[in-house]
């Protein structure tokens, strides 16, 4: 009995705080207006300044990894995601603004799913094959090491920018995989994804994802620049194999 | 037994002396006279003139390659220093990240005490929670909380002597500027433009925490300047003062920089030069009246407040003998003003700049039309952080050089239509990042006399820490990647570095002890103290 009791007392104020955890703005114009203004402020260096992503994902969608209720949202946003790029910013602002923020996403939301016109079993055989992508791309553990990890691509790109990535990859680099050059004093280069750049160094894997140190004081030079090791494939492809393997893109979900 | 007692009361005596010596309260002559002092470390820009310089040369060009870790303190708390230590009388008392201060052992490093107050739960600010550092007067340290209050601490044992509220934090207002003592008065900075506050600068009383008088950076109406914002944009009209300012004792005038007028990046609402932001103001030490302002970036919509250091130092301009207020300003162009009556003198880009076609006679920009933020995205140049930001800088007499860093690169700004709401976020939009431009900066070091750049050194990314000059003919600085680095101070060449491990956001001073000169800087949660070592 006194188990029970104890049991009913908590689960009380438990009730209490789920009902409490629905949007107080939701659709109020006025702070839709405030939340697409912190958006801006906050989330879209990441997810663009019109929320369909970045180098994090198209939140215009209405699919969230974490979870697709408000109070999904307002946890990710107060707590970050562990593992990923996504951090708190729960000490950074306060619970009005969160509501805010995901007021302003449920208004911009689209919830429709993006239109492929290709055949995703197709285009996974033109990404293992043709396309030559998993010598430098990773999916679910598999593959190369060079390029980003698209295990989640479907999740957290848009398909305007994987379609982008693949046919004119230096538009947008995804961050972290500048290209470094360095000159030796021997008069090689050696070129490769950035890992680390500062003032008086660089670390960067090559093609054969060997890993490089290099000193300022012992090469001729060192160059970072925003652009892509990964070819376009704007004519390696024609227009259906594109659809084709925009389709597979799509599809890898992390599952 | 007596004579026992009567020695052992003589020996009590004789330590009491020792110890009183040791531990002499800091006076305003002693501020005065902070320059001179190579022992000590005992305001944020070193002397009132905001100079950054130690007079000490034992580390320089020639000996600085031996320079190594003396002692190491890891605070434990997250956040990125942003202080400047104060050093007196074997102590060091430091600010950290979130309302954590300490006072370390300058033998050891090992923490005599550690004070600590959480932060409100909903308190806000644009850029995290830092703290650029304490003022210290008589025996008791003033630092200001983030949440908006005025402390003041036992030097002694960190205890709480008063704490005053200086503005409401659930209006938006935070605080993160090291305190300026003037006489017996405690100067106060705020933060808030970005959330619709209507700023100001305070003075309280050091013993009793009372406020003695507050300067509204944005005057109210029947105020000169009022009529420099349209309606009722003046209650909203930001022109925060987070940044320390300096003060000339024999014009008893104090120097302040503000903060850019709110909405940032939408001047649609606040039409007019919108008065004082983007400013230098004098004010009158005991009264806090305004005796001359001079605003560099008359209605701002790019967020480059006027915040840096405002420097003081006595020079020839164009063959004229001037007592001089300098300042790199965000907004790309570097100044100098005569301090006595605020008179515009010269102007020189330091950056790229594409929003104004020069200066003129006056200090007006000569603005280039269509650079405004727009809804869709508009290029211009310096970036919202500048030019140079808040980092402090450093002025050699030795060299005649002042040293800034700058970020060096353009954004794309965008503007949008936004309510205010109190407490709020009311920044108008933002920035973003023109993706085939690297973010990239540099540390300069320019001839005040003229605005001529002598030297640049270019980094591989934006700046992030601030600067010291010494009498050894270096120049330290920090970078975002973790190294602490010496420079020549006459050329800009590297003689120095140490990977420190976390981001140098805040500046490094130099200090005597035992006879040895130390160079102390703060790198990611971590102080690191730098020292010769001894030859065997």
């Amino acid at each position: 009995m006194v188990r029970l009791l104890v049991i009913l007392l908590l689960a009380a104020p438990v009730c209490g705080a789920q009902q409490a955890r629905t949007n107080p703005f939701h659709g109020s114009a006025e702070h839709i207006d405030a939340g697409r203004a912190t958006f801006r402020i906050y989330c879209s260096p990441c997810h663009g300044i019109r929320a369909e992503g970045g180098n994090g994902p198209d939140l215009t969608r209405g699919v969230y990894e974490a979870g697709d209720s408000d109070a999904n949202l307002f946890d990710v946003i107060s707590n970050g995601v562990p593992g990923s790029a996504m951090s708190a910013f729960g000490g950074r602002m306060n619970e009005n603004s969160i509501w805010r923020i995901v007021a302003y996403l449920r208004s911009v939301t689209q919830n429709e799913p993006p239109v492929v016109a290709g055949d995703a079993a197709r285009g996974r055989r033109i990404y293992e094959g043709k396309g030559g992508c998993s010598g430098c791309h990773r999916i679910a553990g598999k593959g190369g090491r060079l390029g980003p990890d698209l295990s989640r691509a479907g999740r957290t790109l848009s398909l305007a920018r994987l379609r982008e990535s693949v046919i004119a990859p230096n538009e947008s680099i995804a961050s972290g995989f500048d290209t470094v050059t360095v000159m030796t004093t021997a008069g090689g280069t050696i070129q490769g994804r950035q890992i680390n750049i500062d003032n008086f160094s660089a670390q960067l894997m090559d093609s054969q994802e060997q890993i490089h140190s290099y000193l300022r004081e012992e090469v001729r030079s060192i160059e970072s620049a925003p652009r892509s090791l990964m070819p376009s494939y704007a004519d390696a492809l024609s227009a259906p194999e594109l659809d084709d393997l925009l389709a597979y893109l799509v599809s890898l979900r992390g599952n | 037994m007596k004579a026992h007692m009567k020695s052992g009361v003589i020996v009590t005596l004789v330590l009491l002396a020792a110890t009183l010596s040791f531990a002499a309260d800091v006076t305003n002559e002693t501020l005065l006279k902070a320059q001179g002092d190579s022992e000590s470390w005992l305001m944020y820009g070193r002397n009132y003139s905001g100079w950054r310089y130690s007079e000490l040369d034992e580390i320089n060009t020639s000996t600085v390659k031996r320079l190594a870790p003396a002692w190491i303190f890891q605070t434990g708390v997250s956040g990125r220093f942003q202080t400047t230590p104060l050093v007196k009388d074997g102590v060091m008392y430091l600010t950290g990240h979130g309302n954590h201060a300490w006072a370390l052992d300058l033998l050891t490093g090992r923490e005599l005490w550690h004070y600590s107050k959480q932060p409100e739960k909903d308190v806000q600010g644009c850029c995290g929670q830092p703290n650029r550092g304490f003022g210290i007067l008589g025996d008791t340290l003033f630092k200001v909380n983030f949440g908006g209050t005025l402390v003041a601490l036992d030097a002694k044992t960190g205890d709480t002597l008063w704490e005053t509220t200086v503005a409401e934090y659930k209006q938006g207002y935070s605080a993160t500027a090291a305190p300026l003592i003037v006489k017996n008065l405690v100067l106060v900075g705020i933060a808030g433009a970005e959330f619709g506050t209507r700023d100001f600068l305070d003075a309280y009383d050091a013993t009793t925490g009372k406020r003695v008088w507050r300067f509204w950076t944005v005057p109210g109406p029947g105020e000169p300047g009022n009529e420099t914002w349209g309606g009722d944009s003046w209650k909203r009209g930001g022109g925060s003062t987070w940044i320390t300012g300096t003060y000339d004792p024999d014009l008893n005038l104090i120097y302040w920089g503000t903060g850019n007028p709110g909405p940032d990046m939408n001047g649609d609402v606040r039409p007019g030069d919108n008065l004082y932001t983007c400013s230098v103001v004098a004010l009158d030490a005991d009264t806090g009246e305004l005796k001359w302002h001079f605003q560099f970036t008359p209605h701002d919509v790019h967020d480059w407040d006027a915040v840096a250091d405002p420097v003081l130092l006595d020079l020839s301009i164009k063959g004229e003998k001037r007592k001089v207020l300098m300042q790199a300003n965000r907004n790309g162009y570097f100044y100098a003003l005569d301090r006595a009556s605020g008179e515009f003198l010269l102007a020189k880009a330091y950056t790229e700049i594409t929003w104004a076609d020069g200066i003129d006679s006056k200090g007006r920009p000569i603005l280039i039309p269509g650079k405004d933020p727009t809804e869709e995205g508009n290029v211009a140049c310096p970036g919202l952080g500048g030019g140079h930001n808040w980092h402090p800088t450093a002025y050699s007499p030795q060299t005649g050089l002042y040293y800034f860093d700058s970020t060096d690169g353009c954004q794309i700004y965008y503007m949008t239509t936004q309510g205010h709401i109190e407490g709020q976020w009311y920044q108008g939009s933002t920035v973003g990042r023109i993706t085939d431009q690297p973010s990239k900066g540099s540390i300069v070091a320019v001839d005040p006399a003229t605005g001529e750049t002598k030297w640049r050194y270019e980094m591989v990314s934006t700046p992030s820490s601030g600067l010291l000059a010494t009498a050894g003919g270096l120049l330290f600085g920090g970078d975002s990647q973790g190294y602490v680095t010496g420079f020549d101070a006459r050329t800009g060449k590297v003689l120095w570095k140490f990977q420190a491990g976390g981001t140098v956001a805040a500046a490094p001073i130099a200090y005597r002890f035992r006879g040895k000169q130390y160079i102390a800087v703060a790198a990611g949660g971590t102080l690191l103290t730098f020292s010769l070592p001894d030859r065997d």
